[in-house]
């Protein structure tokens, strides 16, 4: 079930009716009928996963409950590592097996070994790596005495399974959602009504700016040997704006739905491309999966305390991981190694932390360098992107060679009927409005509210894609 | 509550207004403007007389050059569209009959396409624009599973099929941007030349063809001398027999797939390149309409 299905837009209202006049005289109501909701949303998409979810929620509320009840700390370490291990041990299994295998046969076969060995047909549950992560920090919070376990099954299964997040996050903290899943939740106009913005701001993001660029940025990666310079540039460009459409119009829709129900959860992106640095980037991109990997990695390695080095490796581990989190692929890995080659250099000279606060008014002096500093930092991110897009790193690699080599600049993509101008206009306004409301969570609350939303329901109408339902990117990690 | 629920409701009639309005507004674009396509051209274009035309998929498409036959004095136009089957073809001959097209000869390539009795998604999406102002298009359709949604859901038939008949055709549509469909008197030439062209017809059987039968059937009502032939395949074909049942399943079809040999004709083995379908225009001028 899409966030932009028509299954999810019978779901949706039946489950915020059935919420806000049927089980709405208590917290636990409210929670037993979300946790309902959540099941069956996550059963739509492969029920035989249901019971993952629920050893996994199991696995946690007990292991959190022991160890905190234990005696000794080696006791509580036990309980601690039992947890780790076995939600590792299922992600690693679905997620990463058949990728260790055939790199092991691969990396044997160098010294003229025939390995034999078998890959396993699994199918990876959708959002084990989010409701695992969730899991995780749940538990090593408990470990480092950072929060209390929780005791009610119910406010916890929802903690773990609560659908708008559950196939591709925000991952949340305990320490974030859990006050608010414990109590009743009240209605409230204003932030409904920002919710159902929210929403439709998603499925602009989604349908009409990831789709449209899809079907190009496919259509020059599956064909990149016959592409020159120019259509290689686009293509990453397109891809670039995919991504970006695709996953934060997911999230959007993910906090919109969310706040429908008076939750609130972590804002995943914050404008990421206008972006004056890499380490900007990453504080505006995946901000939720970004700040759990600084705080349950990059931290306890030992930050950036200590000497270059031990800055540099933890700098590396962190980027490395992040990309192989992605996907068990050697793609995912290098993208993630050149994030933090780009990183590298801000965080020798300490200019990382340069960057935090918005862009807000400039001199025509100022502004010229600040958006020479975004182009750059866009143009690093997009090649990155090569390396996400791409099947594999000979594909990649081609794809470089092929854009640095060719040197032909003609529109000969656009030249083709099909591929026209219309997406680089439609792109560019799209920009256009995300600028000029880089301070809010979407364009269309303030002045006007009422025709800027008309205006966005005829372009989703009028210019989105619905040939068929094209699923999330990030549904696949 | 009740505030949002207004709110809400307000939303949705927004919306269910601007499906209308978007809705009767790419009808009247796609039936009010110079057409792109053949479809378009069948349905909105003058009633002409042709000496003659030429109707299939895009073997008829890319093998039948009209200029030759104009440069003879002839009134010719190829309506033969890539991808489509003999089914579109019908309901597109249909349409250019009754407006009162005056055809003498209707040169139809019957091969590959009698295969199955099949349909092609991509053409009759092409037809949609018209389905509520023309009762032959209404009628042909009626049957077709998704037809309610596609005639009373507004806006439906634009937001499903909107790769072909969208935003960005309707823009192209409005603002008359040519196409190269309609160029050379919808002549659609390949450059290319194949290399090491082969194609496998093993599983291809030919079946009684309701498209074609239609066809004919509106060629006796209209009087239209129809010329049904095959069209060349390069050398390299796997059960090239093939030919010879369609010929068996139906007499009257002229099997042409062996009048043009030479590989350097091909851009692909079932596509001969402009070379190849100016040689084999030829042939077919000087055999039937001397």
């Amino acid at each position: 079930m899409f966030f932009n299905s028509t299954p999810f837009a019978i779901f949706l209202p039946i489950v915020f009716v059935l919420y806000w006049f049927v089980f709405n005289r208590n917290k636990t109501s409210q929670n037993s009928l979300l946790i309902i909701a959540s099941y069956f949303f996550y059963a739509c998409w492969d029920w035989r996963f249901l019971f993952l979810l629920l050893f996994s929620t199991g696995l946690d509320y007990i292991t959190g409950l022991k160890m905190y009840q234990v005696q000794t700390i080696s006791q509580k370490k036990f309980w601690f590592w039992l947890s780790i291990s076995i939600n590792l041990g299922f992600l690693g299994f679905f997620k990463y097996y058949n990728f260790f295998v055939s790199s092991f046969a691969d990396f044997v076969r160098n010294f003229g070994l025939t390995p034999h060995y078998a890959t396993l047909q699994i199918i990876l549950p959708v959002g084990i790596s989010f409701y695992t992560f969730h899991g995780l920090s749940y538990v090593i919070d408990i470990y480092k005495n950072r929060i209390t376990p929780e005791k009610n099954i119910i406010d916890y299964s929802l903690f773990v399974s609560y659908f708008p997040l559950l196939v591709a996050g925000p991952i949340e903290r305990a320490t974030h959602l859990l006050p608010q899943v414990k109590i009743q939740r009240r209605f409230n106009f204003k932030q409904a009504k920002e919710s159902v913005y929210q929403i439709l701001w998603g499925l602009i993001k989604k349908v009409v700016i990831a789709d449209s660029c899809a079907q190009y940025a496919n259509a020059i990666f599956d064909d990149y040997e016959n592409m020159n310079t120019f259509s290689l540039i686009l293509g990453a460009v397109y891809f670039a704006f995919q991504i970006y459409g695709d996953f934060s119009g997911y999230s959007d829709i993910a906090l919109g739905t969310s706040k429908l129900f008076g939750i609130n959860l972590l804002k995943n992106f914050d404008y990421p491309y206008f972006s004056r640095d890499i380490a900007e980037f990453w504080r505006r991109w995946h901000i939720s999966l970004s700040s759990w990997f600084k705080d349950y990695l990059y931290i306890p390695l030992g930050g950036s305390k200590g000497g270059v080095w031990i800055k540099v490796r933890n700098t590396f581990i962190i980027f490395l991981v992040s990309g192989f989190w992605h996907g068990s692929n050697w793609t995912f890995i290098v993208w993630g190694f050149l994030n933090a080659l780009y990183f590298l250099p801000l965080l020798l000279s300490n200019k990382n932390k340069l960057n935090t606060e918005n862009i807000g008014k400039l001199s025509l002096r100022a502004g010229v360098k600040v958006f020479l500093q975004i182009i750059a930092t866009f143009l690093l991110t997009s090649f990155a992107w090569i390396f996400f897009r791409s099947r594999s790193l000979s594909e990649a690699f081609g794809y470089i060679k092929r854009m640095l080599l060719n040197m032909k600049f003609d529109l000969q993509y656009l030249n083709i009927e099909r591929y026209n101008y219309e997406l680089l206009v439609l792109l560019l306004f799209f920009i256009f409005v995300e600028w000029i409301h880089r301070y809010k969570k979407e364009p269309f609350t303030g002045k006007y509210s009422y025709t800027k939303v008309v205006i966005g329901i005829l372009v989703l109408i009028l210019f989105g894609v619905y040939t068929e339902y094209k699923s999330f990117i990030y549904f696949q990690f | 509550m009740k505030k949002f629920l207004f709110h809400i409701a307000v939303i949705c009639i927004t919306i269910i207004g601007v499906l209308f309005l978007a809705d009767y507004s790419y009808t009247e674009i796609y039936n009010n403007s110079k057409p792109r396509n053949k479809i378009a051209l069948a349905y909105l274009g003058e009633a002409k007389k042709y000496d003659v035309i030429f109707l299939g998929s895009s073997r008829a498409n890319n093998h039948f050059v009209p200029n030759i036959f104009i440069e003879r004095g002839f009134k010719a136009y190829n309506y033969g569209m890539s991808g489509s089957r003999l089914e579109e073809s019908a309901l597109l001959l249909e349409l250019l009959l009754e407006k009162g097209t005056k055809i003498k000869n209707l040169v139809v390539e019957v091969d590959l396409n009698i295969n199955s009795n099949g349909y092609s998604e991509g053409t009759r999406i092409l037809f949609y624009p018209f389905l509520r102002k023309s009762n032959t298009i209404r009628s042909y359709y009626k049957n077709i599973p998704e037809f309610d949604q596609l005639y009373y859901f507004p806006f439906y038939k634009y937001i499903k099929n909107d790769a072909k008949i969208g935003a960005r055709e309707l823009f192209f549509t409005a603002t008359q941007k040519p196409s190269h469909n309609m160029e050379l008197f919808g002549f659609s030439p390949l450059e290319k030349t194949g290399k090491k062209m082969q194609y496998d017809l093993s599983r291809y059987h030919p079946k009684r063809n309701k498209g074609y039968e239609k066809i004919k059937e509106l060629c006796k009502i209209y009087n239209v001398n129809i010329i049904a032939v095959t069209t060349p395949m390069c050398e390299n074909t796997k059960n090239i027999k093939y030919f010879d049942d369609v010929v068996k399943l139906y007499p009257e079809i002229y099997n042409l797939e062996d009048v043009i040999t030479d590989e350097s004709c091909f851009s692909s083995c079932g596509h001969m390149n402009e070379k190849g379908a100016k040689k084999f225009t030829l042939y077919l001028l000087n055999r039937f309409f001397k």
